[in-house]
């Protein structure tokens, strides 16, 4: 045994991590990049420049920055929320998601590799606990570059400090990791059930951009009002946060709550499955 | 050691107490209409070098994976060491060395990650790991490439060191000598040898008759999702139907064979091929020899589907003697 190589404690954690190393890195990096570019803009043109003199955005513009009240995206919280509710930020997380979803299950399925895998003292729920944790670890690690990005903006611009408080960009943080989970806990569900890891990115791509083409569509035609509560979207509202600051926590619980409900579902079908085709 | 008796293996088998090491009754496993498997009865004892032979499709890989728990059988029972591979899983995979017939490695992973992550997993040390590497010719050159860039026996040969590296008192091989070349297959004969001296348990599966010949004591065949038969590999030999092929010089094509039509001969111009049953072929030469113009002749040992259908006649005619034959089992599409 050549020691260092494999991480023994969590042999199946360093197995999803190792393998999307240089995807993980290309992710964190790209947000950096774009949550620069967002503080950027944020602090040199004016928010009331943004959509012209004496124009307001549309309604429907509050879903792009994580608002279901009063927070418009032409101002400081409404743009900074906007780097936390971006197709480009849901992108990346989704692609995250897709990917290390579809790896916990499905693509070993699909590959013939959980055959050595799954014959070894292996439980599948410890082969779903590990690679969840390699899922979740790897989501906040992306919310955390987000978020220290924008802090770190935020920290050093005297208006945008001035217009958003540090601890509310934490809890925009905190909630973009709840709503990564809340995407997880589905995901790995279609993960544990299904054979294709094709199946597995596309449940991911289909709950996130669903989700956020719902909650639009809530936010711009008053009929479609109750069905946001049905979107993902509805309770992410980083907008809101770090407009009133203070922390949402039936946002938080409901998050959560779908997410822990997936993974309780994942773990019962994957006990139920043959893990061979 | 390699040939001595181990005594870990003799605490394993103590679990069985005394009974077989693997134990199918009625397995049956099914993909919705498909038949995997169907009503399988096989034991295999302590010690032993078990083989399951059949072409592919036969229900093999479907067999073995039952029996290490990637798959749950529709109707039947497993035992493994006495145990259910599904429920006892936790107890029963630190016992059970397993290489898949298609095995699939993380090419990303080095040799030496792909093997030390087996490890880790496995969660025991592995003691056999160099020696294992040493004899099948991984050199640490080797070992310290991505596996994308293997051959395909390259990767048989880390297969088979991940099987064996932690000792298991069960091996379970699927297809295990696929593309590994002839000194490499003869170094994997020497470990089979030593497995067994060691009091291990092998159970393998293959298409390829003279490999079950040479490494197993016991060999069941499996055709369509159904068992054949058990027999000793002695017995096989005996069993297996020899070619014999025949070229008439006269010009005249097919024709009647007298006696030899029971062995229903196939015609090709001139030549003409028969199976005919082992005990009867000096007998059958000496009647062909004599009753028609010979020009060449070479006798065979039978293809392996050949002799499964000889197998399969003289079953069907041990069961069906009133001349029923054996319904045909369900095709696999």
């Amino acid at each position: 045994m050549n020691p260092g190589t494999v991480n023994r404690r969590f042999p199946l954690v360093w197995l999803a991590l190792h393998r999307r190393r240089r995807m993980l890195l290309s992710l964190l990096f790209g947000m950096v990049v774009f949550e620069t570019l967002i503080v950027v803009i944020a602090g040199t043109v004016p928010t009331g420049d943004l959509f012209g003199q004496r124009r307001t955005p549309p309604g429907a513009f509050k879903a792009f920055s994580g608002s279901n009240g009063d927070i418009s995206i032409a101002s400081y919280p409404g743009l900074l929320g906007a780097g936390l509710t971006h197709p480009f930020w849901i992108a990346l997380q989704l692609t995250v998601i897709g990917s290390l979803g579809a790896a916990a299950v499905a693509a070993d399925v699909e590959s013939g590799t959980i055959e050595l895998l799954m014959t070894r003292p292996v439980s599948r729920r410890r082969l779903l606990a590990e690679r969840a944790g390699a899922l979740v670890a790897a989501t906040v690690l992306l919310n955390a570059a987000a978020t220290l990005t924008l802090a770190l903006g935020v920290a050093s611009s005297a208006q945008l400090r001035a217009a958003v408080p540090l601890t509310a960009v934490l809890t925009a943080g905190l909630l973009g990791c709840a709503l990564a989970f809340c995407l997880t806990g589905p995901v790995l569900a279609v993960s544990a059930v299904s054979r294709r890891r094709s199946h597995v990115i596309g449940a991911a791509v289909a709950f996130g951009a669903v989700g956020f083409a719902l909650n639009f569509v809530a936010l711009a035609w008053s009929p479609a009002r109750p069905l946001r509560y049905l979107s993902p979207f509805h309770y992410y509202a980083p907008g809101d946060v770090l407009g009133h600051g203070g922390v949402p926590w039936l946002a938080f619980a409901v998050l959560l709550g779908v997410g822990l409900l997936g993974l309780a579902a994942a773990f019962w079908l994957l006990e139920r499955r043959d893990l061979a085709v | 050691m390699p040939g001595t008796p181990d005594p870990a293996v003799a605490v394993e088998s103590r679990g069985t107490g005394g009974g077989p090491v693997i134990e199918l009754r009625a397995l049956t496993k099914r993909y919705g209409d498909t038949v995997g498997i169907e009503r399988l009865d096989v034991t295999v004892e302590a010690g032993e070098v078990f083989g399951l032979l059949g072409p592919n499709g036969a229900g093999k890989t479907t067999t073995l994976r039952c029996l290490v728990g990637l798959l749950g059988p529709t109707y039947g029972q497993v035992r493994v060491l006495g145990l259910d591979p599904l429920a006892d899983h936790a107890r029963l995979a630190p016992s059970i060395g397993y290489l898949p017939g298609e095995l699939r490695l993380y090419p990303e992973l080095t040799g030496q990650q792909t093997l030390d992550l087996l490890a880790a997993l496995q969660g025991a040390p592995v003691p056999r790991q160099r020696e294992l590497c040493e004899r099948l010719a991984l050199s640490r050159a080797d070992l310290a490439r991505p596996v994308g860039e293997y051959s395909r026996g390259m990767k048989q040969k880390l297969g088979l060191v991940q099987s064996l590296q932690h000792r298991p008192p069960v091996v379970v091989l699927d297809e295990p000598s696929e593309g590994l070349d002839p000194l490499v297959q003869e170094t994997f004969y020497e470990l089979l040898a030593e497995e067994t001296a060691a009091g291990r348990t092998v159970l393998l599966s293959s298409h390829v008759l003279p490999e079950v010949q040479r490494t197993c004591g016991r060999v069941a065949i499996v055709r369509h999702g159904r068992l054949v038969t058990v027999r000793t590999v002695a017995e096989l030999r005996q069993a297996r139907a020899r070619r014999v092929r025949l070229l008439l010089d006269d010009g005249h094509g097919a024709r009647p064979l007298g006696a030899a039509e029971r062995w229903s001969p196939r015609w090709d111009g001139p030549r003409v091929e028969l199976l005919v049953p082992p005990d009867e072929v000096v007998a059958a030469v000496r009647d062909l020899l004599a009753e028609h113009p010979v020009a060449d002749l070479t006798v065979e040992e039978a293809g392996l589907d050949e002799a499964f259908l000889d197998l399969y006649r003289s079953v069907s005619a041990e069961e069906h003697p009133n001349g029923n034959s054996l319904p045909e089992p369900e095709e696999r599409p």
